[in-house]
């Protein structure tokens, strides 16, 4: 093991073959760990990128960084999952998830960068790891129970295997005293009932909340018979540099609500007090959880590993601990609907969705969806799509639980509800017509709506161009929820939107020249079809692909871009990454050049999307986007914009994409990424990034142009 | 209170290996068997004799046990100078603690090398669920008393801060047996086949920070709910009953409160809190939700 932070072996596990070996991580250390690695990993182990999530021909790889296991600063407990996914519509593209926790810490301190699971077991069964030992073991017993009791189950057999019982205090991990101790349980990664009836709402689950939710990974692992991964690790993680992580952690700190005076630690203004505006490295501990959690019963906060925030919760009931944000938003409307304000159901019904490994984030719409067809006389007892689900039950306990026994079971309209949102509503004939009319909002590839692809484009043109709604906050808490919010409450907001472009405008550009734009956040009508759009659009992928899924620096704190402590409200991002790396891995890497492995990254990923059949004409939102005016509701969707020459917070209600100006944005951002117009990556592209073998594949495929 | 199993005080009196002593507050109890390896053979007069102090009690230093001797067989080990409090109610089981030890004190991170650990289920309900185990820095030092070679010791020149020579450590683990919490807050590092507790950080060298009783402490620096806390007034529960202390009040974490988070001693909100809520609640134009 080096002093570089990695651990210099990865663990391969052939399941048809009940095979264990190891891959050299050395290879794959270009790529910095995390997702880099584990697309390199699949496109050197995936034999056929054109099957289905569930052949067992699919490669699926969880991947740490060097950062996982040490105590840098929100970034220590990431995971990052990647396959060919199930969730992926019309086709089940090679894509990606991300759970916090523990799990990518103990991975390494047993030893391991990362897993990769190849083949399909003949019965079902979980993967045992304890530091160099790798077993298969049956999950007879075990197979059947919610994720939730399948950890428990797993923690049981571990112990009990050591003569020991939870809560017992230091334990060896093998016979003799010097074999490792640890006090820890394992850490578990399962899959419920969803996971192993393989319906692409099927998430994994780690501990209390930990989901990889997006993509459909749980029914991936149920078409492998793999029911959980468990591991245990005695060992360590060695940086190149400890005092300086160290001081950079204490350094950093002092940027956060953590070090904050009581007077300062909400920031410039109360909206940072809401709950809803907690995706930034200085907010405050357990705030994940408010917006649409009961408030009348105590909770405290709850870490992933080594995070200097811990922005979850855990309950007085026990109920949906470490749940979150669309954990409780999927049920949060119906249960305030329902009881005039949020109560202990929304924790049960999180709770469920937790326990039955599904992906809140479907939920979020597939549920207002069949409320609108049951409002609309289409779906019920005798109705075109017939079912007792209790809808007038509507935001209870009972009516959720009934939801979900019907999804895992298949029963009734369960049983196209279990085949996916976007599957589940074409089975049923309806998915032309409610994505058109916009009662069904899945804007792209199979997946719900998250922010509103009409309004804030930067999130949906990179879920348009990748292969899943993108799920990532760097800019999003700060051009949409504070202005918004601060309107809301009736107050300024805390900045203009012009100070905002500015300030982020030039942290963005420590990426590099190419990142520099004086409009770099113009989200008027002209704005988002501009040359400003593609340089935002490309350095939310760029840093992304890097920063925040290969060395896994978590969402919810990077990246850093305006920071409510620093004296001027520039956010630490462009200097706090490169230092932490540079302190694990000894790597003098700048963040230059960090950004350029990140653009290598998404390259690649495009690659592979082109092989499964990605082509230009298929990169369009579904109908409502373009046909239907974004909504509103009950606050404007205010974002910042220069019009007639001045900056704005301008609300973009009633906005609709324009296809013709799309395709022609598309076309200026293919060409700022070296694509060619069907938006494949041309060799000399791919070459000039070191991708010659990515480029001999595409060309031996015929999608080269 | 503390959740961790301990002995009992009726279960301490059947054992022999402690020496029953509170310096702090003066009490005699009799004597067990074992003595610090040093003691053996030392009589009062001689004590006396050799530090040429004249009073209740004296140092006594050999073999790097340091104690002091007292009427009828009797050993008591000067106080450290502090320890650390935890708030288990505050704990959000990040682990940050546990990784700043073994990092500053190894520069590795890792949870075996750790000198506090955290115990935690992640279903259950509030405010059970974390257990933080830290070293209480002992006013009767068992692990102290119970090592062969003075490699355990108090070490007079950082605050008699319990701490292990690990090159005088044999690796008996006596000291880790000796430790009457459950999780033994003397651990064991398989690599170098030695033991290893808590020494308020005085052996920190991997990072800019002085540590020691005098010092900071690096799970303390890191602690993101300041759940972790040193002290140089030890609480009056001590010992076996462990330091566990409310850490959340107004007057020690006043964000916590303004968090809206639970200050009452058995994690519930607080009479004042619940009548802030009431009033905000009445006068509310704006909800959360």
């Amino acid at each position: 093991m080096a002093n570089d932070g990695y651990m210099g072996k990865i663990l391969r596990v052939d399941l048809t073959n009940k095979k264990v070996s190891t891959i050299d991580t050395g290879k794959y250390k270009k790529y910095g760990g995390g997702h880099g690695m584990g697309t390199a990993i699949f496109f050197d182990e995936c034999e056929d990128p054109t099957v289905e999530g569930i052949d067992p021909k699919n490669v699926l790889t969880i991947m740490t960084s060097p950062l996982s296991g040490t105590i840098a600063p929100a970034a220590s407990g990431r995971t990052e999952v990647q396959a060919i996914g199930t969730q992926g519509y019309p086709i089940n593209w090679f894509t990606r998830s991300n759970f916090g926790g523990r799990f990518s810490g103990m991975l390494k301190y047993a030893g391991w960068d990362g897993i990769v699971i190849k083949g399909k077991a003949k019965e079902p069964c979980w993967i045992d790891i304890r530091n160099d030992k790798v077993t298969i073991q049956s999950a007879t017993g075990v197979w059947g129970l919610d994720t939730y009791e399948t950890q428990e189950e797993i923690w049981r057999r571990v112990r009990n295997s050591s003569g020991r019982q939870y809560g017992e205090g230091w334990y060896s991990i093998e016979k003799g005293r010097d074999s490792g101790n640890t006090i820890f349980d394992p850490c578990v990664l399962a899959i419920g009932p969803l996971g192993e009836t393989l319906s692409p709402l099927a998430s994994l689950i780690h501990e209390g909340g930990n989901g990889a939710g997006q993509g459909g990974f749980g029914a991936v692992f149920g078409s492998k018979n793999l029911k959980a991964v468990s591991v245990i690790g005695t060992g360590e993680v060695v940086p190149a540099d400890m005092k300086e992580l160290v001081d950079t952690r204490l350094w950093a700190q002092q940027y956060s609500a953590r070090d904050a005076t009581v007077e300062t630690f909400t920031g410039l203004s109360p909206v940072y007090h809401m709950g809803v505006i907690e995706q930034t490295f200085g907010e405050r501990p357990g705030g994940a959880v408010e917006l649409g959690a009961p408030t009348d019963q105590p909770s405290v906060p709850y870490g992933c590993m080594a995070c200097h925030r811990c922005c979850r919760r855990r309950w007085q009931s026990g109920k949906s601990n470490g749940s979150s944000c669309v954990d409780f938003a999927f049920y949060s409307g119906a249960d305030s609907a329902a009881h005039g304000k949020a109560t202990q159901t929304v924790l049960d019904a999180s709770d469920m969705m937790q326990r039955y490994g599904a992906n809140a984030f479907t939920l979020l719409q597939m549920l207002p969806w069949i409320q609108t067809l049951w409002k609309k006389g289409i779906l019920g007892p005798g109705k075109e799509i017939d079912t007792d689900l209790p809808m007038e039950l509507w935001g209870s306990d009972a009516f959720a639980a009934a939801f979900f026994e019907k999804v895992a079971k298949r029963e009734d309209v369960g049983k196209y509800l279990h085949m996916g949102i976007a599957q589940g509503a074409e089975a049923l004939g309806r998915f032309d017509k409610d994505t058109t009319s916009g009662d069904l909002p899945v804007d792209a590839w199979g997946y719900s709506q998250h922010y509103d692809v009409r309004a804030e484009v930067e999130w949906g043109y990179s879920t348009l161009l990748g292969d899943r709604d993108c799920n990532e906050h760097d800019f999003n808490p700060h051009v949409y929820w504070v202005p918004t919010f601060s309107h809301l409450l009736g107050i300024d907001t805390p900045y203009t939107a012009e100070t905002l472009n500015k300030t982020i405008g030039e942290v963005c550009a420590r990426g590099g020249e190419k990142y520099k734009d004086e409009k770099l956040l113009d989200y008027s009508d002209e704005g988002i079809y501009s040359d400003s759009a593609v340089h935002l659009v490309a350095w939310y992928r760029h840093y992304t692909r890097y920063y925040k899924q290969s060395m896994l620096f978590c969402d919810w704190s990077y990246a850093d871009l305006w920071n409510t402590y620093t004296p001027d409200n520039k956010g630490l991002t462009g200097v706090i990454e490169p230092r932490i790396v540079k302190a694990v891995t000894a790597k003098n890497e700048s963040f230059e050049e960090g950004m350029e492995t990140g653009r290598k990254i998404w390259n690649f990923d495009r690659a592979i999307w082109c092989l499964q059949g990605r082509k230009a004409d298929m990169e369009h939102f579904t109908n409502y986007a373009y046909d239907v005016p974004q909504p509103g509701g009950a606050t404007p969707y205010l974002l910042p914009a220069y019009i007639d020459g001045k900056w704005e917070f301008h609300d973009c209600t009633g906005r609709k994409l324009d296809r013709d100006k799309l395709d022609a944005w598309k076309q200026k951002y293919y060409a700022f990424e070296g694509w060619d117009t069907n938006g494949v990556p041309t060799r000399k592209t791919l070459e000039e990034l070191d991708l010659k073998p990515v480029a001999d594949a595409l060309e031996k495929a015929g999608k080269l142009s | 209170m503390s959740e961790e199993k301990i002995i009992t005080p009726e279960q301490e009196a059947q054992t022999d290996t402690a020496v029953k002593v509170h310096v702090a507050e003066g009490k005699k109890a009799s004597s067990g068997a074992a003595q610090p390896a040093s003691d053996q053979g030392m009589t009062r007069r001689r004590f006396l004799f050799s530090t040429g102090v004249v009073g209740a009690g004296a140092l006594l230093i050999g073999q790097g046990v340091l104690a002091f001797a007292l009427p009828n067989n009797v050993v008591a080990y000067p106080t450290s100078k502090g320890a650390l409090l935890v708030d288990t109610k505050k704990c959000a089981n990040c682990t940050s603690c546990m990784i700043a030890c073994s990092s500053v004190h190894y520069g590795k991170a890792s949870y075996e090398l750790s000198r506090i650990q955290i115990m935690f289920n992640p279903f259950a309900p509030y405010p059970q669920g974390a257990r933080q185990a830290q070293c209480h820095q002992c006013k009767d030092p068992k692990c102290v008393a119970a090592c062969p070679t003075g490699a355990n010791h108090v070490d007079t020149a950082n605050g008699n801060v319990r701490t292990v020579d690990a090159r005088k450590c044999i690796g008996c683990q006596k000291c880790i047996e000796a430790c009457p919490f459950e999780t033994a807050r003397v651990q064991w590092d398989p690599t170098t086949k030695t033991s290893q507790k808590c020494d308020l950080c005085v052996t920190s060298k991997y990072w800019s920070e002085k540590g020691g009783p005098d010092g900071k402490h690096a799970c303390e620096e890191v602690c993101p709910m300041r759940a972790i806390k040193y002290t140089t007034e030890l609480p009056k529960v001590d010992g076996l009953e462990g330091y566990e202390v409310n850490l959340r009040s107004v007057d020690v974490d006043p964000k916590w409160a303004a968090y809206g988070l639970p200050t009452g001693d058995g994690g519930e909100w607080s009479a004042d809190q619940l009548k802030a809520m009431q009033a905000a609640a009445g006068g509310a134009t704006v909800s959360e939700g």
